[in-house]
Order: C-alpha cells, then sequence, then structure tokens
C-alpha cells in the first residue's frame, strides 16, 4: 500500500496542492500535510520531501506567489494561487475527476453489460 | 501550545544544514521541522524525543532526495535557457549568495576600475618626474597635463570600485 500510495502521489501531487489553496486561500507548507493527513484520516502523508519541490515549481510557473511572515522567530513561507493558478486549479480538479471516473469504469465494469454476454 | 526557543529552532537549522540542504529551502525546513516537533510536543512527548523523532525524519537521505527532487523540478527550462549566461548555468545549482557568482558578474567592471587605476597612477608618476626635472611647476605644461589625467583615473576608478564594493557588502539578495 505504501509504496503504491507515494506512485500514485507523484502524479497528483499539484492537483491536491492547488485544490486545497483553492479552498483555504493561503496556506504555509506544514498546514498542506497536516490538512491532507486530516481528510484522508492519514491513508495519505506528504512527506516534505515531496511538497517542497511541487510548491516552487507551483510559484516559478506562476501559479502561486507567496509571503514570508515571521512566526515564533522562524520565517513561515504563506502560498496562494495567484489568477491563473485558480483557472488552473478547476482545471485540475475536473480533468482528475474525468479520469476517475475513467478508472472506476475500467476496474469495475457494470456487471449488467457482462451479464447480457452470458 | 509549547514554542520552541530560539535555541532549539537554532538546531534544527544546524541539523538540516548537516544533512545537506541549501539556502533555498532552509529557512522553511526549520518552520516545518519546528512545527513537527511542536505537535509531538503537543501529544506529550518531551522535548528530547520530539526533536530526535523529527530529526530521524529529515535524515540526511530525505534531504538528498529533497534536494534531488528539487533541482530537477525547478531546473532551466529551455526559454530561460536561451538568455542565460554561462554565469548563470554554472551556479544553477549552487550558492548564489556565497558571493562568487557576483565576482563573476562584475569581473570586467573590476578590470575597468583596475586598469583605469593603474594606469592613472602610472600617469601621475610620469608626470610628477617631469615636472620635477624641470624644476618649476604649471599645469598647463604637457606634466601638468599628465599628473591632471592621471589623478582624474584614479580618481574615478578607486570611486566605483568603492561603490561597486558597497553594494556588494549591502546586497539583498533575493534568491
Amino acid at each position: 500500500m505504501e509504496s503504491s500510495t507515494s506512485e500514485f502521489l507523484r502524479g497528483v501531487l499539484k492537483t491536491i496542492v492547488l485544490k486545497l489553496l483553492a479552498e483555504r486561500g493561503t496556506m504555509y507548507g506544514y498546514e498542506i500535510t497536516q490538512a491532507v493527513k486530516e481528510r484522508t484520516k492519514g491513508q495519505i502523508t506528504l512527506t516534505f520531501g515531496a511538497l517542497y519541490p511541487v510548491l516552487h515549481k507551483l510559484e516559478q510557473d506562476g501559479l502561486l506567489v507567496t509571503k514570508s511572515v515571521e512566526v515564533d522567530g522562524r520565517l513561515r513561507k504563506y502560498y496562494s494561487l495567484t489568477p491563473r493558478g485558480n483557472e488552473t486549479a478547476l482545471q485540475k480538479v475536473s480533468d482528475f475527476e474525468r479520469f476517475m471516473d475513467a478508472m472506476r469504469a475500467l476496474l469495475f465494469p457494470p456487471s449488467s453489460l457482462s451479464l447480457g454476454h452470458s | 501550545m509549547e514554542k520552541l526557543s530560539s535555541q532549539q529552532i537554532a538546531q534544527l537549522r544546524r541539523h538540516l544544514i548537516l544533512n545537506g540542504s541549501d539556502e533555498s529551502l532552509l529557512s522553511e525546513l526549520v518552520d516545518h521541522m519546528a512545527c513537527e516537533v511542536e505537535y509531538y510536543m503537543w501529544i506529550g512527548l518531551p522535548f528530547e524525543t520530539a526533536i530526535d523523532k523529527a530529526m530521524l525524519e529529515a535524515n540526511s537521505d530525505a534531504v538528498g532526495t529533497l534536494q534531488e527532487t528539487y533541482r530537477e523540478a525547478l531546473s532551466l527550462k529551455q526559454e530561460t535557457m536561451a538568455e542565460a549566461s554561462l554565469d548563470d548555468i554554472v551556479f544553477e545549482t549552487r550558492n548564489k549568495a556565497y558571493g562568487a557568482y557576483y565576482l563573476r558578474q562584475n569581473y570586467g567592471n573590476s578590470l575597468r576600475d583596475a586598469l583605469l587605476g593603474g594606469a592613472g597612477f602610472f600617469l601621475m608618476l610620469i608626470g610628477l618626474i617631469s615636472g620635477l626635472n624641470q624644476g618649476k611647476w604649471s599645469y598647463m605644461s604637457l606634466s601638468g597635463a599628465m599628473w591632471l589625467v592621471g589623478i582624474s583615473c584614479v580618481a574615478y576608478g578607486g570611486f566605483s570600485w568603492f561603490i561597486q564594493n558597497m553594494k556588494q557588502k549591502y546586497m539583498v539578495v533575493n534568491d
């Protein structure tokens, strides 16, 4: 489970990050990992090694903007979506929904069809 | 919720540097680990156990993989590559803030200042010696003119060198 989860995760990391930011507006890195952990009841945990490259990449692509604020004596970097990031978030989520539908159809073919042939 | 002291944060920072985290991610990772440690302390672990647990998760393997993924994800793209200088390419995955990048970029200016200063000093010297040899000093003579040109070259070179030095000293590094 563990290794295939991280394999699947690689493809949807951007979608997850964009979707969360679209909902919450502004988040920092640790907050994103916690939100993912909470929502999936611990089934999916983002490691910092997977998360930060994606965040910086999205920032480089102009989908995110950052703001550093000093909190409790250390710098905390907050991320939020740019208008283009917002569009991309919508696009990615709907693309992924379609993909999940397709996967579901692939894994669980409607049984009525197979009955019809027998 | 208990907060970490600045010494404890410094301990995290040291751990990350020792395990190979570079400047671009460091402050963020420090915050990430600090949040983790605070969470472990909040659920009841003593500080030492909490920080050990967080450090175990952020060992050199994990940080190394992170740096590698990071480099791959953010490597120069085709279009930026076209306008990147040789310095940009050489320093792409290196620490630009350390100083060598700046020195390389300003090599042309430094060379100009040094040449102007050197040539000016030479002119001043020649002007002075020939002026002294003639016995009387006049700014309108050849030696006087050499002295004047020399002194202005030295002044320009020195001033420009000083300005550049100040710029480097107080430079704010963005990336």
